[in-house]
């Protein structure tokens, strides 16, 4: 029990209590919003204190731009049009229907949401600057439809309502619309912090970086894109909602697609991914001008233009993301020692091992018969049997373009048979989608490692534990690698490390069956003993099932029990590393590798 | 000629080659050989200027060229043919063998080495008029060859002329490197069909897992490999 | 009817000529760079604007027609020093998308001069082409006009792209990136000469089309978003998809301007590019590589 003991206490590292940036951000923003509300309005000048509700109001609709752009990965050029049909909406309700306005202001956010899933359908067909051209056109059509629509909207006189019960200030000398609007301001940052140390944020963060690591981890990219475009949009309508509260009048020109441009240039200019980005990209851009050429008020498009431009050219990664890289550089990081991969292989081999082993499963793992992929005239595969057994490794080897990398792409569902059959843990995957296929307990491991610098090191093996459908793994042990590899710089983990790291996620996903793509490229000759022997211990002692591809021979014949070989898309050789190894065809493979 | 000494470089996070030393001298024609994965498409690449090296030095004659764009080292003289026969598609073959030329400013010993490349390679005289994209794999490697020939650079490397091409293919492209070798420049080929490649070369330099793992005179290569097949032989 | 439906379509296929042109600006650079420069609108505005400067020229065929490529020359060097801020940023990196931002600001900018140098009231040109009837049609002369343009710059790019040694090596960018560095062509002199080209097709295009525009700071986007529509439709980096693409969002829209209300022409033009975009998003002619999911 000692040795037990011994595991699961913290690593007697000096901690540095460092706080995450995100949260410093927060702060920061969260104060720079309030002090900006509510002074102005505790002076009494009523200028400055509507035109610091607006700003707070572009900076929230700012945020949730961020959290699309860098989160989803979504590029947007026409959240002013959903800010707009949120406020629009409110507003003729409320003005025409005579609804009371927080009614109202439901409506106006259903229709957001609406407008937030037409926007999402595009994307899931094409993505980058094209989606950020059809959003735009919707973006630019959109005051047009207003002002065409003129029975309802009153076109380009536009709507008045009143609200100036709202406007007064209380005794505490700030109006109530003042603290709603830094309220909301504060509350979307905050969401947007939160959500990303969610299993939800996470998801959403892999699906944007690497479509094929989310779909390898059971989520599917095409769900979580139309979910952040709900979920932004939901944010924007209620944000729009307040747009009439605080100007008292609503007309087409406000949601001119210049607002959308602004909303978009705020968030790169700022620092996108960054939360204090936003506020400083909305002063910059919009507060800036106003002020300082409040007497030159044609100057001002001019400027903006001029200071996006600039900061573009000067500082690529916006203000703020300028900013942090200078920061993170100069401070000196260790590099990891070891990524605790060993610490959850000890765990399994202890007695406190919940017994993870399908040993005993009948049924081959993976059963492929016939299959057959043709691109044009060319066979990538010929009529390919392959059986792959509980508990074992199984090798794949070939030369390039002999169908290997194809194969692993079938099974882990990356790509589609023209014929034949592949059964993966008894169920027939050959139309199944890759997550899908991810659930059923597939997990797999990508020629270039999946490792994101967008995240830090801990959540890189995180979305491993988000992706498992039975916690097999006490939170205790999850604790102390969570500390262990928290101090981890994810930028300064070699290549050995980060393949491990990608297998340790693999294995908190509880993958029975574990696809490697060539996972000894790059790795020194050190490095692949050390490797041969941890794909031994999760086979015999996780009871793992392991199919792996690779170009290193030595390595494959060390530990495979059995090995296909693949030649121009056929199987010329199958069975254990002894009986084949006076094949001709593997021969050829040893002495004189020949191109397929 | 072309120098290379500690030469480390990767993609991205992934380290391909460590400390790869690497020399070829004018006239020689040096045949890098290993298998799939083991850095011989990074080493080219690296030299040619499409990847930055981590460490290392490249001379050129001396003039350090590592980090230089690829644009530049052809300017130099030192000319990278890729792997996979490309050339431009919808050009004519005339038209892409007058590109290959740009980085030389005289005509009369561009018509020189054009009418070499037709004497090699007749099917491309034929075809002068059409788009590259209706020759077969074959003859687009021949186009490619012909387009950095008349470039007449110092040194050409070719990342594996006979990938996708049928074997009979292989002799005249071969020879015509050779030919090409006699007229002074140093060549290093990376090649796959050892056999064929191996008549043509002077030197060569097995590259396993990044590091060169042997260098010897090309007719030494299959004794040494045999040799090392038989102690790797599992069992 | 019929002859409404002839005034139509011959107007909307002028006005077809001019996102045929747009489109074929920004294929050329798209093509050499990948880029597609948002700021084309407002460089076709500002060929516009200098016929609103060059007022005579409204009465005066002859001096008109010399101011055509002056026109077409200062827009080539605007957009080819727009072209070299652009790309600045991306001399140490391929693959970075500061080209949207740079190219956005530009626009911005440009907008932003519009504004300060006539106020925010729309100016408009006189064209000395007197109108000419075709097909039983009176159709004003700057429609025709830019049709002829069109047809010329397609075949003189055309002629450019294919012909020309230069031309070859722009082309050359645009069919294989990594062989043409390997080669040792000039990649960065052959962008910028790239965006000076596009800048003479969308100069003179302004110039001439300058009798039908509103040239004020709000028109160039709906210039560009058309254009885009256009090239997406015929397939981007195809000229001929251009053409055909132009046409057809212009035949669209001016179908919709005569029918339903003019309002509707930015509707209109969005629904053609989603319809297309999720039909077929290479567009008619376009190769399957488009910017997929």
């Amino acid at each position: 029990m000692t040795s037990t003991a011994k595991l699961y206490a913290a690593a007697p590292t000096q901690r540095r209590a460092r706080a995450k940036t995100d949260t410093v951000q927060l702060a920061i923003a969260c104060v720079l919003i309030i002090l900006s509300g509510l002074i102005p309005d505790l002076a009494g000048n009523d200028y400055w204190t509507l035109s610091f509700q607006l700003v707070n109001l572009f900076i929230a609709v700012a945020a949730l731009q961020n959290l699309l752009m860098h989160d989803a990965g979504q590029t947007s050029f026409g959240q002013g049009a959903i800010f707009g049909v949120s406020a629009y909406c409110a507003s003729v309700v409320a003005s025409t229907y005579g609804l009371p306005y927080w009614q109202a202001a439901c409506c106006g956010v259903l229709a957001a949401v609406l407008a937030g899933f037409l926007y999402a359908l595009p994307s899931l067909r094409v993505q980058g600057y094209y989606l950020g051209f059809v959003t735009m056109s919707a973006a630019t059509v959109f005051p047009e439809m207003l002002v065409a629509a003129n029975r309802y909207t009153n076109g380009i006189n536009g709507i008045t309502l009143n609200f100036s019960a709202l406007h007064e200030r209380t005794a505490l000398g700030v109006s109530p619309m003042t603290l709603m609007v830094c309220g909301i301001a504060c509350a979307v940052l905050a969401a947007h912090v939160l959500l990303r140390r969610t299993a939800l944020g996470r998801r959403l963060r892999v699906a944007a970086i690497s479509p094929e690591a989310a779909q390898s981890l059971g989520v599917s990219p095409g769900l979580m894109r139309c979910l952040a475009f709900l979920i932004v949009a939901f944010g924007t309508g209620i944000v729009g909602t307040l747009y009439t509260p605080v100007v008292g009048f609503i007309s087409p020109a406000a949601f001119h697609i210049d607002a959308s441009i602004l909303f978009f240039l705020a968030v790169i200019v700022g620092g996108r991914g960054h939360i204090l980005g936003t506020v400083v990209g909305v002063w910059v851009l919009y507060l800036l001008p106003n002020i300082l050429l409040a007497e030159l008020a044609q100057y001002r498009l001019l400027v903006y233009g001029a200071v996006a431009l600039v900061v573009m050219l000067l500082m690529p990664d916006g203000i703020v993301g300028t900013f942090e890289r200078w920061r993170l550089r100069r401070r000196t990081s260790q590099p990891l020692q070891s990524v605790g991969l060993e610490r959850l292989l000890e765990f399994h081999r202890g007695p406190g091992a919940a017994g993870e082993k399908p040993g005993a499963v009948t049924g081959n793992a993976i059963d492929v018969r016939a299959a057959t992929k043709r691109y044009g005239s060319v066979s990538a595969l010929d009529s390919v049997d392959l059986t792959v057994r509980n508990n074992h490794i199984h090798g794949l080897v070939g030369a390039n373009g002999s169908g290997k990398t194809t194969l692993l792409n079938m099974l882990s569902g990356f790509s589609r048979l023209d014929s034949g059959s592949v059964r993966v843990a008894g169920q027939e995957v050959r139309s199944m989608p890759a997550h899908r296929i991810a659930r059923l307990g597939l997990g797999r491991t990508f020629q270039k490692p999946r490792i994101f610098s967008t995240m830090s090191l801990w959540e890189n093996v995180e979305i491993g534990i988000d992706a498992a459908h039975k916690h097999t793994h006490p939170a205790c042990l999850l604790a102390a690698l969570r500390q262990a590899m928290e101090e981890g710089n994810v930028e300064l983990v070699p290549h050995g490390q980060r393949r491990l790291v990608e297998l340790m996620r693999v294995v908190l996903k509880g993958s029975d069956i574990i696809l490697l793509d060539e996972p000894a490229a790059g790795l020194s000759p050190s490095e692949r003993e050390q490797f041969k022997k941890l794909l031994c211990r999760l086979r015999d002692e996780l009871g793992k099932t392991i199919v792996l591809v690779e170009h290193d021979l030595e390595l494959v014949w060390g530990i495979a029990d059995t090995i296909t070989v693949l030649e121009a898309g056929k199987m010329v050789a199958h069975g254990s590393a002894a009986e084949i190894v006076d094949n001709p065809f593997v021969r050829k493979l040893f002495i004189e590798p020949t191109h397929a | 000629m072309l120098e290379i000494q500690q030469l480390c470089s990767g993609y991205g996070n992934v380290p391909v080659l460590r400390d790869v030393d690497l020399s070829v001298k004018p006239g020689e024609i040096l045949l890098v050989v290993g298998e799939n994965g083991a850095g011989k498409s990074t080493l080219l690449r690296t030299i040619g200027g499409f990847i930055k090296p981590e460490r290392g030095s490249i001379r050129l004659d001396g003039k350090e060229i590592g980090g230089m764009s690829p644009e530049a080292i052809a300017r130099d003289g030192l000319r990278l043919v890729l792997d996979g026969h490309r050339v431009f598609p919808d050009i004519t073959v005339w038209d892409n063998l007058r590109l290959g030329a740009v980085v030389r400013k005289d005509r009369k010993g561009f018509d020189a080495a054009v009418d070499e490349v037709f004497e090699v390679f007749p099917i491309l005289k034929e075809r002068l008029r059409q788009p590259a994209r209706s020759l077969s794999g074959g003859q687009q490697q021949m186009l490619a060859l012909g387009q950095a020939f008349v470039a007449q650079p110092r040194i050409l490397l070719s990342d594996e002329p006979s990938l996708g091409l049928a074997q009979s293919l292989l002799p005249p492209i071969l020879n015509f490197l050779r030919r090409w070798a006699q007229s002074g420049t140093a060549i290093v080929i990376v090649e796959q069909h050892i056999d064929i490649a191996l008549s043509v070369a002077d030197r060569a330099m097995v590259v396993e897992r990044g590091a060169i793992k042997l260098s010897c005179a090309a007719r030494d290569l299959k004794a040494h490999l045999r040799r090392e097949a038989q102690n790797l032989s599992p069992v | 009817m019929f002859d409404e439906l002839a005034i139509v379509v011959i107007r909307g296929i002028g006005l077809g000529a001019i996102f045929a042109l747009i489109a074929m600006s920004m294929n050329v650079v798209y093509g050499a760079t990948h880029i597609l420069n948002f700021a084309q609108g407002n460089m076709f505005v500002l060929g516009g604007f200098v016929a609103v400067a060059a007022t005579p020229a409204g009465q005066n065929l002859s001096l008109w027609l010399v101011l055509v490529p002056v026109a077409a020359l200062v827009l080539a060097l605007v957009v080819a020093l727009q072209g070299w801020i652009t790309l600045i940023p991306l001399r140490h990196s391929v693959e970075q998308n500061s080209w949207l931002i740079t190219t956005m600001a530009v626009s911005i900018m440009i907008s932003a001069t519009l504004l300060l140098v006539q106020g925010p009231w729309a100016a408009t040109a006189r064209s000395p082409i007197p109108p000419l009837t075709m097909f039983g049609v009176r159709t004003p002369g700057p429609y025709l006009a830019l049709m002829a343009l069109a047809i010329f710059w397609f075949f003189a790019l055309r002629w450019f792209l294919q012909r020309t040694l230069v031309g070859l090596a722009v082309s050359a960018l645009s069919q294989d990136l990594e062989a043409a560095r390997a080669a040792g062509l000039k990649v960065r002199q052959l962008q910028l000469l790239a965006f000076a080209i596009s800048g003479l097709v969308v100069g003179s295009a302004g110039f001439v089309a300058a009798p039908l525009m509103s040239i004020s700071a709000d028109t160039g986007i709906r210039y560009v978003l058309n254009g885009f529509v256009a090239a997406v439709i015929g397939g981007m980096g195809s000229n001929v998809g251009a053409m055909v693409g132009g046409a057809l969002v212009g035949v669209v829209s001016m179908l919709a301007i005569y029918f339903v209300g003019g309002e509707y022409q930015g509707l209109v033009s969005l629904l053609l590019l989603v319809g297309m975009l999720l039909i077929r998003p290479e567009g008619l002619f376009g190769q399957a590589s488009a910017r997929r999911v």
